[in-house]
């Protein structure tokens, strides 16, 4: 729910109240006027009925006004006493029966006694609610149209600044070393927030190179120790009088080094590309290329007795820093050796825009599409770090293409294509 | 055989020095820039191992200096980068071999070895090791002046067995030789075992000699001395 939405449905509820008790009072109070004023027209229609009395000393004095609203009759006895009560009577203009307030008392009047009633319209009082009511109504519906037509004015004048700074924010992409520059608005509120967000940003930026700096030099700096403690290891296992048992453990260390090193020197290799050391490109061949680090592979998958096939007659040619190619379909290659079991397939085929490598091997175990994420692996195998297909990924983010997973007919298939920007 | 070893990392440096004093070589050590360059002009080395990030300077730089001063000095660069452009440039510059820290001491050795016999042999030199005799530049393996068949990678399995005679090759360092990034797979090390066990039949069948002795979960040897 938009904000001003938001507030304008709280105001209508505000302002619905606020127009019940006001119109509620405003009866009431109007009511109050109106019964005192009838009850003065009432008290001077008395007075002039025994004025009347008083100059006409004639037998006609029996009579009803025309409008039918006195009604004078003779009477033996007096009750000293005027009685008010609101009764329905039918009226000849209205046509209708309607309110009336009824006055009756008695008087005397040179010894005779007459009984007067005054009759007292009260269709005013009565139309006075329907015109409070509609009255209101209409003022009501007024200001759900003002607010409407404010609600819209303000969306688009007093918000704009709001709208492109969020226009701003959300293209904004940390890792992109883009400035974000928020223009002046003239409002307070609104350059607070974005001075505000421009520092968040400047700081958030700062961190995370410093951050992707950390990585790449803490990733270089571990290199050399960890030759060092490679070449002392190898020193070690050629003395000859060292045990087999501690030449075994020894072997271990050497086997965990060579581990850690692999580990680090894939970090360090995503670090770089994440932090785009690897702008210039060239068009490469894909299907060469393939075919080159194919050949580099052909005894480990002969050893593998995996049956190959191959169709690259489609050409692929991708514009991307040559080295990243390399480590690209190095990659796609030896994850589809690694994972592929004695006596399996491995397919590649070239289509419009995209290269499939499918081979067998047994299904995931693990959620395929965390597949790409660092450290997932499917095995515990030691041999695998789990960055491959990850640094593979991330290759393919840089470089306009997309690289997705299927598996269908037990083959596990990553298809690697061309994005295209529309 | 002379070679000088510039690496600021003092424990790598000796590591590297007792490693190649066992292979019989005069080594000298320079941990700076400056020190580097100040023995390559006053001595003449026969390889120089530059490494590439030194504290006072582009080992570059060295590489340059040896090219103007002593062409004919074999250069191996070893570097913590491991970069594409690194590479390209450190063998424009005349660099014979780029290693990445971190490398397998027999690997550093075997390519010592390989620089060696290419720039001070021209490649003719032929290795000879018991009863095997190897030409290197022609990729031929005599038994007793018999030729054997080799495929490509046991023939590099063998040279690098010679080239480090006596240390146990790690089954670690002898993937890594063959198959360089792709070594990473542990079914490298069947493969190993079965290039090793054919090497193994094909040279035990003509000379009659096990040079291979397997060491227990580590790797194996390649001994000539117990035959003597």
């Amino acid at each position: 729910m938009r904000l001003q939405n938001k507030i304008n449905i709280r105001f209508l509820m505000v302002t619905l109240l606020v127009f019940t008790v006001a119109g509620v009072i405003l009866y009431f109070t109007l009511g109050n006027v109106i019964d005192h004023n009838i009850r003065g027209i009432l008290k001077s229609r008395k007075t002039n009925v025994i004025l009347y009395l008083q100059h006409n000393k004639t037998d006609s004095i029996l009579f009803g006004s025309p409008d039918r609203t006195i009604f004078i009759r003779q009477i033996a006895k007096i009750v000293d006493q005027s009685i008010v009560s609101d009764t329905m009577a039918y009226d000849v203009r209205e046509m209708e029966l309607i309110p009336f307030r009824k006055m009756v008392f008695t008087t005397t009047v040179a010894n005779v006694c007459y009984e007067v009633t005054i009759l007292q319209s009260l269709l005013e009082s009565e139309d006075l609610q329907v015109i409070i009511f509609y009255f209101m109504t209409i003022l009501f519906i007024l200001i759900i149209l003002a607010l409407f037509f404010l609600n819209r004015w303000l969306s688009n004048k007093a918000w704009k600044p709001f709208f492109k700074s969020s226009a701003l924010l959300k293209s904004w992409k940390i890792g992109e070393n883009k400035q974000v520059h928020f223009d002046v608005t003239g409002i307070s509120e609104f350059d607070q927030l974005n001075k505000t967000l421009e520092e968040m940003i400047e700081k958030m930026q700062a961190d995370f190179i410093n951050l992707r700096e950390f990585t790449e030099n803490a990733s270089h700096e571990i290199q050399t120790p960890l030759a060092i403690i490679k070449s002392k290891v190898e020193m070690l296992l050629n003395d000859q009088t060292l045990s087999s048992k501690q030449h075994l453990q020894l072997h271990e260390v050497f086997e965990t080094a060579i581990r850690l090193s692999r580990m680090n020197e894939a970090l360090l290799l995503l670090s770089k590309i994440e932090n785009k050391q690897f702008a210039e490109k060239s068009d490469i061949s894909f299907n060469s290329l393939i075919e080159s680090r194919l050949a580099y592979l052909e005894e480990l998958i002969d050893l593998k007795k995996i049956k190959l096939s191959i169709d690259l007659s489609v050409p692929f040619i991708v514009s991307i820093h040559p080295m990243l190619a390399d480590i690209l379909l190095s990659n796609l290659l030896s994850n589809a050796l690694r994972h592929n079991c004695s006596h399996g397939k491995i397919i590649i085929t070239s289509g419009n825009n995209e290269i499939f490598f499918s081979n067998t091997g047994d299904p995931l175990t693990i959620d395929p599409l965390k597949i790409f994420k660092r450290f997932v692996k499917q095995s515990t195998s030691e041999a695998s770090n789990g960055l491959g297909l990850a640094i593979a990924e991330e290759i393919c983010k840089l470089n306009a293409l997309s690289l997705d997973y299927t598996y269908q007919n037990h083959l596990h298939c990553f298809v690697l294509s061309k994005k295209f920007k529309n | 055989m002379k070679i000088l070893v510039v690496e600021d990392e003092k424990m790598l440096s000796d590591v590297i020095v007792s490693y190649l004093k066992g292979e019989g070589y005069l080594t000298e050590q320079a941990g700076t820039l400056d020190l580097g360059t100040q023995k390559v002009n006053l001595y003449q080395y026969d390889c120089v191992l530059a490494d590439i990030g030194l504290p006072d300077g582009n080992g570059f730089k060295l590489v340059a200096e040896i090219k103007k001063c002593h062409p004919g000095t074999g250069i191996i660069i070893i570097s913590a980068k491991n970069s594409l452009e690194d590479k390209i440039l450190g063998l424009d510059l005349g660099a014979d071999d780029y290693l990445t820290k971190p490398f397998h001491l027999s690997e550093l050795n075997s390519r010592i070895k390989s620089v060696l016999r290419r720039r001070k042999f021209e490649g003719q030199k032929e290795l000879v090791a018991g009863k095997l005799r190897i030409l290197p530049e022609n990729r031929q393996v005599y038994v007793q002046d018999e030729l054997i068949s080799t495929t490509k990678k046991e023939f590099d399995l063998l040279l690098f067995f010679i080239s480090n005679q006596g240390r146990v090759l790690t089954k670690e360092s002898i993937a890594e030789h063959l198959w360089g990034d792709f070594a990473d797979s542990s079914d490298t090390f069947n493969y190993v075992y079965s290039h090793i066990k054919n090497l193994r039949r094909k040279i035990l069948e003509k000379s009659g000699v096990e040079y291979f002795r397997n060491v227990y979960g580590t790797g194996y040897v390649f001994e000539i001395g117990n035959i003597r």
